[in-house]
Formats: C-alpha cells, structure tokens, sequence
C-alpha cells in the first residue's frame, strides 16, 4: 500500500500541497485500498480509470472523505513541513489538519510536543482532519500511525 | 431436555430430550445415580460433557447430531479427580518457533534447553505454517522433537503448528503426541493453512475454510486419530484481522478444542529503547495500522496495554463480551520466540528456501540488539493446573481453563478458588475455569491465596506485587451481535493493596448472595504504570496503559491475569 502511496504521490507533483489525498480501506465488494482525492479549483490530476467492479466501492470512498466520516490523508497541505519535533499548536498552524488526539492517554495542549517520526498520516474523523497520537517518551506523543509496517513472517 | 433416567445408557444418540444423564447437565452431579456420575466424571475428563456433542460419538454406538448446542460448555468440576488442591501447576508456552521458521533460527533442542532451565515445565514446537513447511519441515521437525524429549525427559514437548488461519491472524495448533500426531498435523497444515492454500484475504470463504479446519481437527479426536487437540488464537488483535465474530465461530465449531487466545502476545523485548541497548520498537511487535482486511476495531486495539492484548487488558472488552455469553475462551501468555535479544548466535545458513529450513545456528560474535524476543519461560508463563504432569494432564489442564498467565515471574504461586462462605474445607472450592453451580441465594466468597516472588527473576530482581483486583461481570448469554466486543456489565469491583514483605498473601472476597449467573477472574500488577482502562474509569480506574512505542520496559511493567470461575444458579 505504501508504494501505491509514493507512486500517487508522485503523480500528484507540485500539487500535492494543494490537495487531499486519502486511502480508504474497503471490504466491499472484497477486501481492498481506494484512493480519494480532494481538489480545489483550478487544480487537474490525471487520475486513471475505476478498475470494473469498484464503482460502488469508489462512491463509497468519495462520499466518506467528502462527509469527513473516513479516509486516511497522506497527502494535505503542509505534510511536508511536518518534520522533527513540532507543538501540537504549531501543526494546526502549519497544515490542513484540525486537531491532535491522543489515545489511552491525558489530552494534548496546544504546547504538547509532537515527535513526528517525519510521517504524519491525519485521518477524517467527525468532519475533522485528526492526527491521532500515542503518549511517548518525556510527556511527548506521537502518531499512532509508523513510518513503516511490521511485516508478517518476513525473512530478517 | 428431560433427565435421563430410565433411559438406556448403552447408546448414545442424542436429539431432543433423550439426553442420557450423564450427558444433561441440568441434573446436577450429586442428584446422578453412582454409575452415571462416574459415566459423567469420564466425559468431562475427556473433554466430551456438553460443549463435546461433536466428539461424544467416541461413545459406543454414536449417533450424534453435531449441531446441538451445549448445554453449558465448561461442565462442571470433577469433585475426584480435579480437586482445587490436587492439582500441580505446571509453567508452559504454546507459542515457539525454530530454524524449520524462515524467520527465526534455533533446533528444538535450543528452546527447550532455554524454556526448561527457565522454569518450563511443557513447550509447544509452533513454526509457520508455509508451502516449504507443509513438504519439509513438518516432518523434519519430528525427529528433532523426539529426541528432545528423550535428552530432557521431565520436559513435555509437544509438535504444534503456528497455523495461518484462512481470513484472519496465526493460531497455536497442537496433538496429543502419538502414532499419528505428524501425519495429522501434516494433512491439516496443507489442507487449511492459508499461505499453504492461497486463503488469507478476509473472505467468507476463507473464514468458511478456517472452520472446516477445526472441523477436521475435530474429527480427528472423535475419529481416535489423536487422542486431543488443541487451538488457540495469537496475537488476536495485533493486525485487527481476527474479526469478534471469526473468534465466536472458531468457539462454537470445536469446543474442547478451540478453547482461547493469547492475553499477552511474545516478542516483549521489543519495546526496550534504543538508548538503553534495546531495539526501539513496538511491545509485542504490536506496531501496526489498520488494512483493508481488518476488521473495524479502534485504534487502540493495534497497541498492547501493560504488555497485554487490548481484547485481554480491556475490562468489558473482547474477552469479557465472550465471557458474558456464558462459555469458556482461555487466555495464555506466551514468548513467540523466534530470534533471542542479546543473541550471539548467527543462522548456520541464510537461504531457508534452499532447504526448507536454516542449518543449525553457529556462534556469530556481535551481540544483535535489534530482536525482540525472550526464550520460553524467561518472561512470560503460562501456568497450567494438572491432575499430574503428563501430556494429557497438560491438555486436559488448558481445556478446563485451569490457567494463569504472569510476566517476569511476578508470583511464584497462586490459587484461586470460588467456595461457599465459610467452608473451610482443605479441598473445598472449584478453581480456576470450573463452575460453582448453587441455589440462588448462597452465599459465596472468593479466596485468593499468593506466593509472592522470594528468589529473583531472570532480570535479577524480586518483583514485588503491588495490588489485586478482583473482575466480576453477569452472564447474559448469546449477544444480538456476534461482532459485539464489549460487554456493559464487567468491571473491576474490588482492589486489595499487598504489603511488602509477606512469602503467603491471602484474601478472601465475600462475592454474596447469589442471585444471576456471573463469573470472576482476578488480575495483579506490580503497580508501576497504570491508567484509566478504554471503557472507562467506572469500569477500570487502574489498569494497564497503552504502551510507548520505542519505550516499553517489559520488567517495568509486570502484571498476572487469572481466567475465569464460573457461577451458575440452578
């Protein structure tokens, strides 16, 4: 899924900045990823065709991300200058996403540190873009999304 | 269902209300006639009573409708036999894997060498279910199982299979040792694991193959193949893929053989922090987001909280929603050993494809701090309660729940036991897993007697347990929902504080009058790290907290888990 990411991400180019890119997990009709995208005016992406089949599956994917109910940006405005450690005040102020939350943990502050492992992937969650976090090390926290997947069963 | 008596008890041929007494479970065993109480002592050791319809066609004459719905599949306790204080608790691991694993290294002989000079008393040989495993290493595995028993003889060492389970996680699947155990597993592996069968995506065919695996194990046991088996989940909630209606369907396929889940995953070096040495990352390997094949669990789900499952940690979560249904589902700790922290041993060779397996590991020289894993017994125990200890003792011992979990060796002892108030009784009261099954209005209590840790751990240092909780929830039956995965009605109800200094610590928890069914587990902590648990603080004000990714110190953080004691009323 993360190739499919960078391959999208490259077409996207000098736009990615403008734009909402997200990945749906769908289980209909079987188990697969979507992409949405959400562009201002003015902004043209050559996206290639539905494959057969996932019609119905990619209204699905359209109307969670235009309802805010679902879907996994890892493109938005200001993704790349989510990088280091950075306040959770200053992330609402560098990008597109609208609040930070923080699972199993006491709330973040607008000065609550983030560590951002320079991979942020917001989630639309209730009509907001939503960084969910974990608590990390020294009061800090961090995306509960990794920069890289634990493969099952690999040869290491 | 009608009782039994007068019906001929030659025959077993069940259907409506011809349940022979042995069999109907709503005679309780003092109102048997002798012989058929000994009849009924006999299924429930074999694991046949109720839950076993499937398996009860061992029984002369078998006509068994494989559809009936238990009664009430954990029976009761066999008073003879499984007395609360006959039983010898016996440490094992159902969850390890060798050089015949394309990620891990080690000949059996490495494991159960570690595993039994930790303090293991059984271990269960699991490598990956695989094409080059299904061909090769089933079998090649065998011998390097029988020797070790040979060299280790007070060792039980059992040949298992981590299965890929079509549509879901990795599953614990092992047999009763016999003539037959590795043409059994053989067969199983390559006629339902879905690396093997191409079956893994989350489709209701593949889930419908999953179930006709445990069929098949089934009917191995019923067919006298092998004389048990036994499943169990792991890792259930590490991907989201072990859907809350998946686990059902595997319960209620093969009771007395799908009998539970991991509560707390392997790999618990993991989460030691690359400053202190350690590799940085996930406890329990437990690092990863949502896929297309998960089912919709929240994120919290994905992280382990005090070392644990979240389906586990979650008071009124997974577990206790299956709980509440009245029907047994165990949880185990295990070490999921594949490659050792600190390890100086390299693979004696790197292509497992060549072979189908690694050769025998070879000194390397540099200390590798990046895996993550423990050897069998060093951290996490899976304690078993045993009539003796032998291979059945073992298997009989997980399927009646007697079971207890600990990391970093936290108790040295423990028994738990439901009783009437006041019976002061050596013997008296039913253990772990069993069911007190009393008139509405008796009163009960609940005695938990503690070893605490005298001699160190095998991180050098005398735990100290801190506080024990006692978590009580009604038993309300089948929910409306089989993807239901939480329960409203399950909260800790009562914390004991543990004094320092004491070798025995007891406590007797009056549970009152009995009024609906219900069951009680008890957990305990070293009381380092805790927190709010995800329902809530009314339901769990101080139970594990989630997990820092990159900063998890497994011997910082110690806890026990108890399972269940039933209470029915009749």
């Amino acid at each position: 899924m993360r190739a499919a990411e960078h391959w999208f991400v490259e077409l996207l180019g000098d736009q990615r900045d403008r734009v909402v890119a997200c990945t749906h997990l769908l289980r209909v009709p079987s188990p697969h990823v979507a992409f949405s995208i959400a562009l201002p005016s003015g902004v043209e992406v050559a996206l290639p065709p539905v494959p057969d089949g996932l019609t119905v599956a990619a209204a699905l994917a359209r109307e969670e991300h235009l309802s805010g109910q679902g879907g996994r940006a890892f493109a938005y405005p200001g993704r790349d200058a989510l990088v280091g450690v950075l306040s959770v005040a200053e992330i609402l102020s560098l990008s597109a996403i609208e609040r930070v939350t923080v699972l199993g943990g006491a709330p973040a502050t607008p000065e609550t540190l983030v560590e951002t492992r320079d991979h942020v992937r917001p989630l639309w969650m209730a009509r907001h873009l939503t960084l969910v976090t974990l608590p990390h090390v020294g009061g800090r926290i961090a995306p509960f999304e990794m920069p890289e997947e634990i493969p099952c069963c690999s040869l290491h | 269902m009608g009782h039994g008596h007068g019906h001929h008890h030659d025959e077993v041929g069940i259907g409506g209300s011809d349940l022979p007494a042995a069999l109907d479970l709503s005679t309780p065993d003092d109102e048997l006639r002798p012989d058929d109480r000994s009849r009924r002592a006999f299924l429930r050791r074999a694991g046949l009573l109720g839950a076993g319809v499937a398996a009860a066609g061992a029984l002369a004459g078998a006509g068994v409708g494989v559809g009936a719905e238990p009664a009430a599949a954990h029976g009761k306790d066999d008073d003879h036999d499984d007395k609360a204080g006959n039983l010898k608790w016996l440490a094992g691991d159902h969850h390890i894997h060798t050089h015949y694993s394309s990620d891990a290294m080690y000949r059996v002989i490495d494991q159960v060498q570690h595993g039994r000079a930790y303090g293991l008393d059984w271990m269960v040989i699991t490598d990956h279910g695989s094409e080059a495993h299904a061909k090769i290493g089933v079998d090649k595995v065998n011998p390097e199982i029988l020797a070790a028993r040979e060299a280790l003889k007070d060792t039980l060492v059992f040949q298992g299979l981590e299965w890929n389970i079509p549509a879901a996680e990795h599953g614990t699947v092992f047999v009763h040792p016999g003539k037959n155990e590795l043409s059994v597993l053989k067969q199983f592996e390559n006629d339902f694991d879905s690396s093997v069968k191409a079956a893994g995506d989350n489709t209701p065919a593949n889930e419908a193959l999953a179930i006709s695996g445990l069929n098949f194990l089934a009917d191995a046991v019923k067919r006298g193949k092998v004389e048990q088996a036994l499943f169990f989940a792991n890792h259930p909630a590490r991907n989201g893929i072990d859907s809350p209606h998946e686990i059902r369907g595997w319960r209620d396929a093969a009771p007395g053989i799908a009998i539970g889940m991991e509560g707390a995953p392997g790999h618990q070096a993991g989460g030691l922090s690359k400053a202190k040495g350690g590799a940085g990352a996930a406890r329990g390997a437990y690092g990863n987001s949502p896929s297309a094949n998960s089912f919709p669990y929240p994120l919290e789900a994905y992280r382990t909280w005090g070392g644990f499952d979240w389906f586990t940690a979650t008071v009124g979560g997974l577990w206790d929603s299956l709980l509440a249904e009245g029907k047994p589902w165990w949880i185990t700790a295990n070490s999921d050993a594949h490659t050792i922290f600190l390890e100086t041993a390299v693979r004696g060779s790197t292509d497992f494809n060549e072979l189908g397996y690694y050769l025998d590991p070879v000194h390397g020289g540099t200390v590798n701090t990046t895996n993550v894993d423990f050897w069998p017994g060093y951290y996490s125990k899976t304690h078993v309660g045993a009539t003796t200890d032998s291979y059945k003792a073992v298997m009989d011992g997980l399927r009646l729940g007697r079971i207890w979990v600990d990391h970093g060796g936290l108790l040295a002892g423990l028994d738990v036991r439901v009783r009437q108030a006041g019976d002061r009784s050596k013997d008296g009261g039913t253990p772990l897993g069993g069911t007190v099954s009393v008139k509405k209005g008796t009163p009960l209590e609940l005695v938990i007697s503690i070893d605490t840790a005298v001699l160190p751990n095998w991180a050098e240092f005398v735990p100290k347990l801190a506080r024990v909780d006692v978590i009580r929830g009604k038993v309300t039956g089948k929910p409306k929902d089989k993807d239901t995965f939480t329960t409203p009605n399950t909260r800790v109800e009562k914390s004991f504080e543990v004094g320092s200094g004491q070798k025995k610590v007891s406590f007797t928890y009056a549970l009152g009058r009995v009024e609906e069914s219900y069951y009680v587990r008890v957990r305990g902590t070293d009381g380092n790290r805790k927190g709010p648990g995800y329902l809530g603080v009314s339901v769990d004000a101080e139970g594990p907290a989630i997990d820092v990714v990159g900063d998890a110190d497994p011997w910082a953080d110690l806890w026990f888990y108890t399972n269940p004691i039933w209470v029915e009323t009749h």
